[in-house]
């Protein structure tokens, strides 16, 4: 029974997708109702394989490699998220996608996105796992392309930085197994004493990290969120990548190497989540569209989880797990409002909406509590995950913990001023006439935004029956739920997100609108100048790689063209060089001739000679 | 030995023979059909390439149960006529006719509007005849008749087109070949010298004792590396993008420059070993032309150039799997010969509709084709999957164990060279992805003839099924590199 729910849920996602293809255009009810079956049956799926254990090997090919399938708690956990969230987005497209173009091939790719993820979280063994990982690619470049016109160039952006980070990964893999002598997960057990470990666990996080799309590898999200659909944004970046990023990172700091406090690849891990937490919220103040500054807090949040990671401390991995979670819950939330935003208001210019809150009311309120819980205020679900980062981060080096205050207070600020700018005010003449989204649009928002209560208020739930469990013995008998033991530390996050309040209140008194209440940070002496670069694109890692890799094609193509030289240039004319000499000696002169002759015969005498 | 015995065995000797033979014979007959209907002479030229293709094939159950079918005529000076069926040579043959089978097929909508059709076909037939022979040849002077027999006729058929350049062209490959092919003639006649003969079981036999000289190895090599085009004699691959495109399909992506591929793992692999040196140069030198040629790929404009500088590159891993020589990386190298060739046939007769068609091969000048290609543009982007190596496609299982293999060899210093050429390839294909099929429609120009957009297709769902069904290939390389490595299980 448990074998054929496993590999219905891998078969039925699969098959529906690939069904969905080949629906035709106007069958728009067919599509629909695929796309609802599926991934309800998914998700009722999911529930039903939640908390049990077992294993299941279909041998594959040689050397090691055989489709094995693990389901324990971890898997199941991941798998339940990835639906819950699958089913509510799909109940969401189905409206919001209605108009649009290509609607078969984006529910098409939705669902083998659901079915590559399921595959990931099940794999039990590397090379199955990495074959479904690069899968999600494809499809990903698929639900990208669908969007607008210029949406194909971004799917470019993002297939080539991930795919080039997805082949360190597979060499990490390979390494794996050679390190190792085995392909299968929970085998493998590697601690990481040497460089040649070292370098494995980089080359796998770099894969781990980019999926979850923290700094360097994050620069497509953006981009993204002004071309690809918005349900794409609510689910793959908003929820699922993290997922699936966070899932493998803390698989492989956990399960695969023994990754301690003590060894410094934890510090790199910390440093890289720091640096997203700042640099990535830095660049959310500053948006003036409604999807782009929520893209930029998709790359922030990932840094809260690879920090609390990286950690290596039980509350840390705890916190990172939960934070996962959250940010799943409130990230897609988010996305949804404005979703809903952009159908009913037809834009998600800052700039133009305003007041919204009047004849919006759900989605406003279903925001409100979204933007609360990403803020980390309490009562909601990311206080309390923030706090455990912070207790971790605290325990390991003061400017980690700093990175992540400093973070949380731009948070504030940027969620303070995109609710001020798009739901209070004046609402704009155009607007008058908005109304609030369809029921089928609302519901999982609204659910959504209750489960971030839920998993504040009741925080044992997901810690005590999810999270926990998956740290097995790493927990050493600590239990995280309730209210956080660090008293100090929750009254500087009361103070950070007070003078978050004060600055906008500040802000938006000195400018008179709720949009540019963070112009003073903007337009700040020092800080205006790298703003400038960074709207540029300047700081765009993706841009320095192609750099980069140009000169290394410029000095190519000049060796080629060199060597071309060689057979096209140099032994042409050297022939020819010859063949002129040669041809001079030819004068038709008989007395010319004899005495070329006799100094020929002459020679060869002399060589006899000497031999 | 039994009757039944010697039957089973004239049999499988008559496969071979006719696998090779029927299109070298056939060839020649083609001017003479096309007296009776051009129609005719057509569906010859594909039916003597695919019986080449059947027969190979079934040559594969006798090779997977691990025996061998070896014909022998003694000759004077040792040019004897030998031949030799094993796994690696059945599972090559049977890659270089199914993959001329389809481009034989799409030959018939390109070719039908130009002149010199008799000579295209037979050229084309006589090419897959002679690339049989030089992979079932035990004997190197045989090889190198068969060698120089695929130097003539590539020669011809990158000529086709009879103006000046162009013909300028295919003297260029002709001359950089032959010229590396006596090269590695001397070699062969160093080898004679050493051993006395010709063929390779009985030079196999007196080298197990002693060493061939580092001159002969990179004599033959320079033979090798020519026909294969790689650095430093790689030029003349994309200077031959002038042909038309199933030839430039056939020739120089899927079939021709395999041979110094299969050339180097017959004589460096399964025969002589050469000193342990060469396990460093050849994958440095095959590792510099991977990463030049992905360079200039990334900066050339002319779409058959940029697939021509790809395939340099892609050869460049094949040898890197070969020279590495464990069984991993063996594995890896023989599927990358089979996915590669899929794909890049495939992405050079995309490249051949869009030309066709856009009557343009300046990839800045191109774009927004998919709306009016869609099929050729799905094809095109499938095969570069594949040779990006992204699974599910083939290309991946082929370049995942090709770096497996490389790093059970501990060789990280090497293998990051070609982690970058494997980055670059993603970057140029998609660059010509974007270029020639989305964005504006500069240049309006339709679907090809419903025969070439098939077997474009074809390719491009073979890339994908070979990567879904890896497990068939898998087992047959697999097999191939026990056996050349003479490893029993």
């Amino acid at each position: 029974m448990m074998v054929q729910a496993l590999l219905l849920i891998l078969i039925i996602p699969l098959i529906s997708g690939v069904i969905m293809f080949f629906i035709p255009k106007k069958e728009r009810r067919a599509q629909e109702g695929l796309l609802i079956i599926a991934s309800l049956a998914n998700f009722i799926l999911a529930v039903s394989l939640f908390p049990q254990n077992f294993t299941y090997r279909l041998p594959w090919l040689d050397s090691g490699i055989e489709l094995s399938f693990r389901l324990y708690n971890f898997s199941s956990f991941m798998l339940l998220s990835t639906a819950f969230f699958g089913f509510l987005i799909a109940l969401y497209s189905v409206i919001f996608m209605r108009g649009r173009n290509f609607l078969n091939q984006f529910y098409g790719y939705f669902l083998l996105c659901i079915f590559f993820s399921n595959a990931v979280f099940l794999s039990d063994n590397l090379l199955v796992l990495f074959f479904f990982w690069e899968g999600l690619l494809l499809s990903l470049f698929g639900m990208i392309a669908v969007g607008n016109k210029e949406a194909f160039k971004t799917a470019t952006k993002a297939f080539i930085i991930i795919g080039v980070t997805d082949l360190c990964m597979m060499l990490g893999i390979a390494l794996t197994g050679h390190l190792s002598g085995t392909m299968t997960l929970s085998k493998i057990n590697l601690p990481l004493n040497n460089p040649l470990a070292s370098i494995t666990f980089i080359l796998l996080m770099i894969g781990a990290i980019s999926k979850g799309g923290a700094m360097p590898f994050h620069s497509w999200i953006p981009d993204a969120a002004t071309d690809a659909p918005l349900p794409f944004m609510s689910f793959v970046p908003g929820a699922m990548e993290k997922l699936l990023g966070i899932y493998f990172l803390t698989r492989i700091s956990l399960d695969l190497f023994q990754l301690n406090a003590q060894s410094g690849l934890s510090t790199l891990l910390m440093s890289i989540g720091g640096i997203t937490i700042i640099l990535a919220v830095m660049m959310a103040l500053i948006q003036k569209d409604y999807k782009r500054l929520l893209s930029y807090h998709a790359i922030s949040q990932v840094g809260y989880m690879i920090l609390g990671v990286g950690t290596a401390l039980p509350a840390g991995i705890v916190g990172g797990l939960f934070h996962m979670i959250n940010n799943a819950l409130y990230k897609s939330g988010l996305f949804l409002t404005a979703g809903s935003v952009e159908k009913q208001a037809g834009t998600t210019d800052l700039g133009k909406l305003g007041g919204l809150g009047r004849v919006m009311p759900v989605t406003f309120g279903c925001f409100l509590i979204t933007a609360l819980a990403i803020s980390g205020v309490w009562p909601f679900n990311g206080f309390f995950s923030k706090e455990l980062v912070y207790d971790a981060a605290i325990e390991r080096g003061m400017i980690f913990y700093l990175a992540a205050v400093v973070g949380s207070f731009f948070t504030a600020a940027s969620f303070l001023k995109l609710g001020h700018a798009a739901f209070l005010g004046k609402l704009s003449s155009q607007n008058e006439k908005t109304k609030e989204a369809a029921g089928a649009m609302l519901i999982p928002m609204i659910v959504i935004a209750a489960a971030c209560v839920i998993f504040g208020l009741f925080n044992q739930l997901p810690l005590k029956y999810l999270i926990q469990p998956i740290l097995g013995d790493r927990l050493e008998g600590h239990n995280f739920s309730g209210f956080p033991v660090n008293i100090t530390l929750v009254v500087i996050t009361f103070v950070v997100l007070f003078l978050a309040l004060a600055n906008h209140l500040f802000g938006a008194k000195i400018k008179g609108s709720g949009l540019a209440a963070l112009d003073h940070i903007r337009y700040a002496p020092a800080l205006s100048k790298i703003y400038d670069l960074a709207e540029k694109r300047l700081f765009d890692p993706y841009h320095w790689g192609l750099g980069l890799v140009n000169i290394i094609s410029k000095l190519s193509l000049g060796i080629d063209r060199g060597i071309n030289w060689l057979s096209d240039g140099l032994s042409v004319r050297l022939a020819y060089g010859l063949s002129s000499g040669i041809r001079k000696a030819h004068t038709g002169n008989y007395s010319v001739y004899l005495s070329w002759s006799i100094a020929g015969m002459l020679i060869i005498f002399v060589i006899l000679i000497i031999l | 030995m039994s009757p039944t015995a010697k039957d089973t065995t004239m049999h499988y000797s008559g496969l071979v023979l006719g696998a090779i033979f029927i299109p070298v014979l056939g060839a020649f007959c083609l001017p003479l059909a096309a007296k009776v209907s051009k129609r005719l002479r057509n569906i010859l030229s594909f039916i003597f390439i695919a019986s080449s293709f059947i027969l190979c094939l079934e040559l594969i159950p006798l090779v997977l149960s691990g025996q061998t079918v070896s014909i022998s005529k003694q000759f004077a000076l040792g040019l004897n006529f030998s031949l030799l069926a094993d796994s690696l040579a059945v599972f090559m043959a049977c890659v270089s006719s199914l993959i001329s089978a389809i481009i034989a097929l799409y030959s018939f909508g390109y070719i039908s509007h130009y002149e010199n059709q008799n000579e295209y076909y037979c050229m084309v037939t006589l090419f897959l005849g002679a690339m049989i022979g030089l992979i079932f040849s035990a004997n190197l002077i045989l090889l190198y008749i068969f060698w120089e027999i695929t130097a003539i006729t590539s020669w011809r058929l990158i000529g086709f087109f009879r103006d000046k350049p162009y013909v300028l062209k295919a003297d260029k490959a002709f001359l950089v070949t032959v010229f590396g092919s006596l090269l590695m003639l001397i070699g062969f006649l160093n080898i004679y010298q050493q051993t006395g003969s010709f063929d390779l079981p009985v030079i196999k036999e007196s080298l197990k004792f002693s060493a061939v000289s580092n001159l002969t190895v990179a004599l033959i090599l320079a033979g090798i590396f020519s026909k294969s085009a790689t650095l430093p004699f790689q030029t003349w691959l994309p200077d031959a993008g002038v042909a038309p495109s199933p030839v430039t399909a056939l020739l120089h992506a899927a079939v021709l420059v395999k041979i110094g591929v299969y050339v180097f793992a017959r004589i460096f692999i399964v025969n002589i070993t050469p000193d342990v040196l060469w396990h460093t140069i050849v994958p440095l030198i095959a590792g510099l032309s991977a990463i030049v040629s992905a360079g200039a790929a990334l900066i050339e404009t002319d779409l058959k150039r940029i697939i021509a500088y790809s395939t340099i590159s892609q050869i460049g891993f094949i040898f890197f799997g070969l020279a590495l020589g464990n069984e991993v990386a063996l594995l890896g190298a023989l599927l990358f010969i089979l996915m590669h060739g899929l794909a890049k046939a495939g992405l050079f007769l995309c490249a051949g509709i869009v030309e066709q068609n856009a009557k343009v091969k300046d990839i800045t000048k191109l774009g927004g084709l998919i709306s009016t290609m869609p099929i050729t543009a799905i094809s095109f982007l499938f095969c570069s999957f594949s040779i990006m190596g992204i699974p599910p496609f083939g290309g991946f299982f082929s370049k995942y164990l090709v770096f497996s293999g490389a790093l059970a060899e501990g060789r990280l210093w090497i293998i990051l060279i070609y982690l970058v050429c494997a980055f670059m390839t993603i970057i140029y294909l998609f660059r010509v992805f974007n270029l020639v099929f989305l964005g504006k429609a500069n240049i309006p120009a339709r679907e090809a003839s419903p025969m070439m957009v098939k077997s474009v297709a074809t390719l491009a769902i073979l890339s994908l099924v070979a990567g879904i069904l890896i497990y068939y290939p898998y087992q047959f390389a697999q097999k191939a590199s026990w056996q050349m490595l003479e490893v029993i299980r």
